[in-house]
């Protein structure tokens, strides 16, 4: 806060300085003549001017000069009392600068806020960023991620973003941190369900013309997507082809094991479908909460998935580069040693592996 | 801690501007140069306080400081610099301080160069500029802070309103702030010279350079509005008697009658009290403009957000400094000196007629803009006073200025021969009169009022070489002669034929625009075609875009004549999620003087297929509607550079003599 006082008292001395000068300025100029007759003056050297470049003729100009010869006469005459510049006011210059500087302070404290320090964006990121993440609201959690990914352009970090622009109810800023994300990375499909996803929340639901092209570019890079298909099916029902919806799910129930819950949930779509009096809203992601949980729990289950299917290269990739970003140094190296163990020899693998153990932690 | 030092320097600010109204008006009063001359320091201080304030509050801005309630309701990190930094100036808060900085700075700048002006004239105009220094920066201090904190800091900010979000709207309130509170410079030596009793040629003179500065900057100001409204707003239309652009219209139109009062004061000593009655207007004008915009009983996509306690609070000081203003007129006018007489026909007769006719056109629309107003207070029924009021009224008023605005300038001073000016301007009045007749007989019969504007436009056009042609004897003399009469020609004189060459380019622009404009709009399937005019126009594809700050939707269109391609209009339906606000992001082909105009409606479920609404538009020489204005704002600079009237001619010529 001495900072705002000096720079406060600065400006203070600095107006002093100025209304002094000017002051001391106008006294020594005390004397000065009445510029109006020079104007007069001026007037009539104009006439004469415009007269001798032929631009007024000679009876205009005659009169014209008599009527500002006039107006000089006039002003010649005219008794104005001298301007003086008494040396006993000088004090009285002082006693309202110094008025003017108590003023000023005392209505600052009233109005200003002298305590409250200024709060620029990078400087609160930065303390966001050295702050516990689990502490982090969603949104402060956005304004990390947007700093985070926008030097990297890393897809992942997109993908991250576009997790907490959802949980701060900001879809439309969901969908486009997952379409630069699908930029840096468009084979990859769960970007593209996730598009879908985030463009059908949007829609309250509906299975609109853009999400349901998300969904089958997810599908032509993963044919196998249950997302995608799951959505396409939807978007069958919806467009009113409830059979076409209907096989479609039923293909999907098929392909998953029997233990699999997953089932439940399509057999329950499917009896909604052709019941529609049966339908329930679906769930939305909850707002609020501890946003780097959803993160966690999202990153622990691609390590899930890794473990039932290991051979997925771009799946280990994205789990070291997971653990890099969240910081969890242990679990990076961890993961980075057993995908290093099953991909050695793959050049390509490990350097995409290595650069991936880089990637900047978010805090 | 740079927050909190513009939150002091702007609380310092008010407090010089007291200082500078108490010690120029005691100085005045005894006479002292020391109390004058500190008063004119304390302006300068005060302009360098403001101005740090000014500049505390868009460093704000620019790093998005959102513990500042104005840049929170105001900004966004999204947001690109041109409008963090137009964000400044974007809400109330800050426009008022943008009106402070122009207030403080006019101010100073009558401390610092005028040095011409007499002591008296000076110290009182100081004091009247720290009056209104005071209040204006009292209103912002106590009740539109900028700088008030917020205890609970959001993440993010509102943002501007994204129609805001564009550069001719980033860079037209400095222009507009800049031209109306120049007036309040012609206001101050108004009431100085009402004080000191003495309104003469010479006090025309000081004024008269101000009132140019403040006129050429206002008309920059409202035709950058102008064509903000015409390509942001969508409508194809650049002038809606909107109340709010009624309000920026007002005192131009007032400013431009003192203008040419001014001359008839300067070189004849005539019409000093209405002169004296006009400069207190503008600035009027401009301080109810401020009110209109800022108090909630307007609604316009161009005012502020609405609180009426601040209304009231600004009703209060244009009642205070405006009522102030009128009642030392109401005294002092009576004791001014009566200027020199002059016959029927005349210069100052034809200013005169200038006069009157741009003042009953002001109350007109004055009356226009607030009778709604008034009648709904009274009655509770809300009535629309729309353009049909404002056409019927104000156009035939500016007719008869216009078929008179060519002879003024021809007729001599005092006592004028009428049947030599009619001599004098025979071709450019059949010339007005044959291309009306032509445009009506042969275009189009059913155009009747555009075809007369057109014929006013060329009277007007031909008018105004015709009277540089007769003052440089343009084929009547010797090439020596008229090279010597050109460049003899006092810069003024030559700006005052840009200003009125502008105005009849302007008037050509908008009776083309208006009478041959052509407007088609249709839902459009991708490979869909619109016709308007001669054009053709394919919708090619619409692409999603991501901006820096919005989604949008951009239309890919060709347009063809005769099956040529012309130009690629891109048109965008935007929508800003900070504000959840959609806007249409018009394209536009300039087409030699004329514009394509493309907008991208909003996209529906066609049969098969989406479809947009695309609506297009055919602006013939449309482009002359902002050259003209802009024209005449370069007449007001030319004349403005004006040897007679440079600022401290009058303390140089003295130095040297």
């Amino acid at each position: 806060m001495i900072t705002l006082w000096v720079a406060a008292g600065a400006l203070s001395a600095a107006a002093a300085v100025i209304i002094l000068l000017r002051a001391a300025g106008a006294a020594s100029n005390a004397g000065s003549s009445d510029p109006t007759l020079e104007v007069y003056r001026r007037q009539l050297k104009e006439l004469d001017a415009l007269a001798d470049s032929g631009l007024i003729d000679k009876t205009d100009h005659a009169t014209a000069k008599v009527e500002a010869s006039r107006r000089l006469l006039g002003a010649a005459d005219q008794a104005i009392a001298p301007w003086t510049a008494p040396a006993a006011q000088g004090p009285w210059v002082g006693a309202v600068i110094a008025l003017v500087g108590a003023s000023a302070l005392a209505l600052y404290l009233v109005v200003g806020s002298p305590g409250f320090r200024d709060q620029p964006m990078a400087a609160r990121i930065a303390q966001w960023r050295s702050a516990p993440t689990a502490g982090l609201s969603a949104p402060e959690m956005v304004a990390v991620l947007k700093q985070v990914t926008a030097p990297r352009q890393d897809p992942e970090g997109f993908r991250y973003l576009a997790l907490a622009e959802v949980q701060s109810e900001n879809l439309s800023g969901a969908a486009r941190a997952l379409r630069r994300a699908i930029v840096l990375a468009p084979q990859r499909s769960d970007l593209w369900e996730m598009l879908g996803e985030v463009l059908v929340m949007q829609a309250n639901g509906q299975e609109a013309g853009a999400a349901q092209t998300a969904f089958q570019e997810a599908l032509k890079r993963d044919p196998k997507s249950m997302t995608a298909r799951f959505h396409l099916a939807r978007g069958k029902d919806q467009a009113g082809d409830r059979d076409g919806a209907v096989a479609m799910l039923r293909a999907l129930q098929t392909e998953l094991p029997p233990s699999d819950s997953r089932r439940q949930d399509l057999e329950q779509s499917i009896k909604e479908i052709l019941s529609p009096h049966l339908a329930q809203p679906s769930a939305s992601p909850a707002p609020g909460g501890d946003q780097m949980a959803v993160i966690r729990n999202m990153v622990a289950g691609l390590a899930e998935k890794l473990k039932t299917n290991p051979d997925d290269p771009e799946g280990w990739v994205r789990l070291v580069r997971s653990y890099a970003v969240l910081g969890d140094r242990t679990a990076r190296d961890a993961a980075l040693a057993q995908a290093r163990g099953r991909y050695r020899g793959r050049a390509d693998i490990m350097s995409q592996l290595d650069a991936a153990s880089k990637a900047e932690a978010m805090k | 801690m740079i927050v909190e030092f513009g939150s002091f320097a702007l609380v310092l600010a008010f407090c010089l501007s007291l200082a500078q109204a108490c010690l120029s008006g005691i100085g005045r009063w005894r006479r002292s140069s020391i109390l004058a001359g500190a008063g004119e320091g304390a302006a300068l201080a005060a302009f360098l306080a403001v101005a740090l304030a000014f500049a505390a509050l868009m460093h704000a801005f620019i790093t998005s400081d959102f513990s500042v309630a104005n840049v929170a309701a105001n900004s966004h990190t999204e947001k690109p610099l041109l409008y963090k930094i137009a964000g400044t100036w974007g809400s109330h808060e800050g426009s008022m301080l943008l009106w402070c900085l122009a207030l403080t700075g006019f101010g100073s700048a009558i401390a610092g160069f005028g040095r011409n002006l007499p002591k008296g004239l000076k110290s009182l105009g100081v004091m009247t500029q720290g009056v209104l220094g005071t209040v204006f920066l009292g209103y912002t201090v106590l009740a539109s802070n900028p700088f008030v904190r917020l205890a609970r800091i959001p993440v993010e900010g509102h943002s501007l309103n994204p129609l805001l979000q564009d550069p001719a709207l980033a860079v037209h309130p400095p222009f507009l702030y800049a031209g109306y509170v120049g007036l309040s410079v012609v206001f101050s030596l108004a009431v100085a010279a009402l004080i000191e009793g003495r309104v003469d040629a010479a006090w025309a003179r000081w004024v008269r350079p101000w009132t140019l500065a403040a006129w050429s900057l206002l008309t920059i100001g409202i035709m950058m509005g102008s064509f903000w409204a015409y390509y942001e707003l969508g409508w194809g239309g650049w002038w809606f008697w909107d109340p709010v652009e009624n309000a920026s219209f007002m005192p131009w139109l007032i400013a431009t009658a003192l203008l040419h009062s001014a001359v008839v004061t300067e070189k004849r000593g005539a019409l000093p009290g209405w002169t004296v009655f006009l400069a207190i207007s503008a600035f009027t004008f401009s301080m109810l403009g401020a009110f209109l915009v800022r108090s909630g009983v307007l609604t316009s996509v161009h005012a502020f957000a609405v609180d009426p306690t601040r209304g009231a609070l600004l009703l209060g000081i244009l009642a205070l400094t405006a009522g102030s203003a009128f009642s030392l007129f109401a005294w002092r006018a009576p004791v001014l000196a009566p200027g020199g007489v002059f016959a029927p026909i005349s210069r100052e007769s034809a200013l005169v007629m200038n006069n009157i006719l741009l003042a009953t056109a002001t109350v007109m629309v004055l009356l226009g803009t607030l009778f709604p107003l008034i009648r709904e207070a009274v009655s509770g029924t809300p009535i629309s006073v729309g353009a049909p009021y404002f056409n019927l009224i104000f156009l035939p008023l500016m007719a008869v200025m216009i078929v008179l605005l060519p002879a003024g300038p021809l007729l001599s001073w005092k006592r004028a021969d009428a049947k030599g000016v009619y001599q004098r301007l025979i071709f450019a009045a059949l010339s007005g009169v044959g291309i009306a007749l032509l445009v009506y007989a042969l275009v189009s019969p059913r155009k009747a009022l555009a075809s007369a504007g057109l014929g006013l436009a060329v009277w007007l056009i031909f008018g105004a070489l015709t009277e540089v042609a007769e003052r440089t004897r343009f084929l009547r003399g010797s090439t020596g002669e008229f090279w010597r009469r050109v460049t003899g020609l006092p810069r003024g004189a030559w700006g005052m034929t840009l200003a009125h060459l502008g105005l009849g380019i302007f008037i050509l622009g908008a009776c083309f625009e208006t009478g041959w404009r052509v407007e088609a709009a249709e839902t459009l399937p991708i490979g869909g075609q619109l016709k308007v005019g001669a054009y053709e126009l394919t919708l090619d594809r619409v692409a999603a875009v991501d901006g820096p700050n919005f989604d949008a939707e951009r239309g890919l269109i060709t347009a063809r004549k005769a099956g040529i391609d012309i130009c690629r209009p891109s048109p965008e339906r935007r929508f800003y999620p900070a504000g959840g606000q959609t806007t249409s992001e018009v394209a536009i082909c300039t087409l030699g003087l004329n514009h394509l105009y493309v907008v991208l409606g909003e996209r529906r479920m066609g049969p098969t297929a989406p479809v947009w609404l695309v609506r297009a538009y055919w602006n013939p020489l449309a482009i002359l509607i902002f050259l003209g204005p802009l024209t005449m704002a370069l007449g007001g600079f030319l004349s403005l550079s004006d040897r007679r009237l440079r600022l401290a001619v009058g303390q140089r010529t003295a130095k040297t003599s």
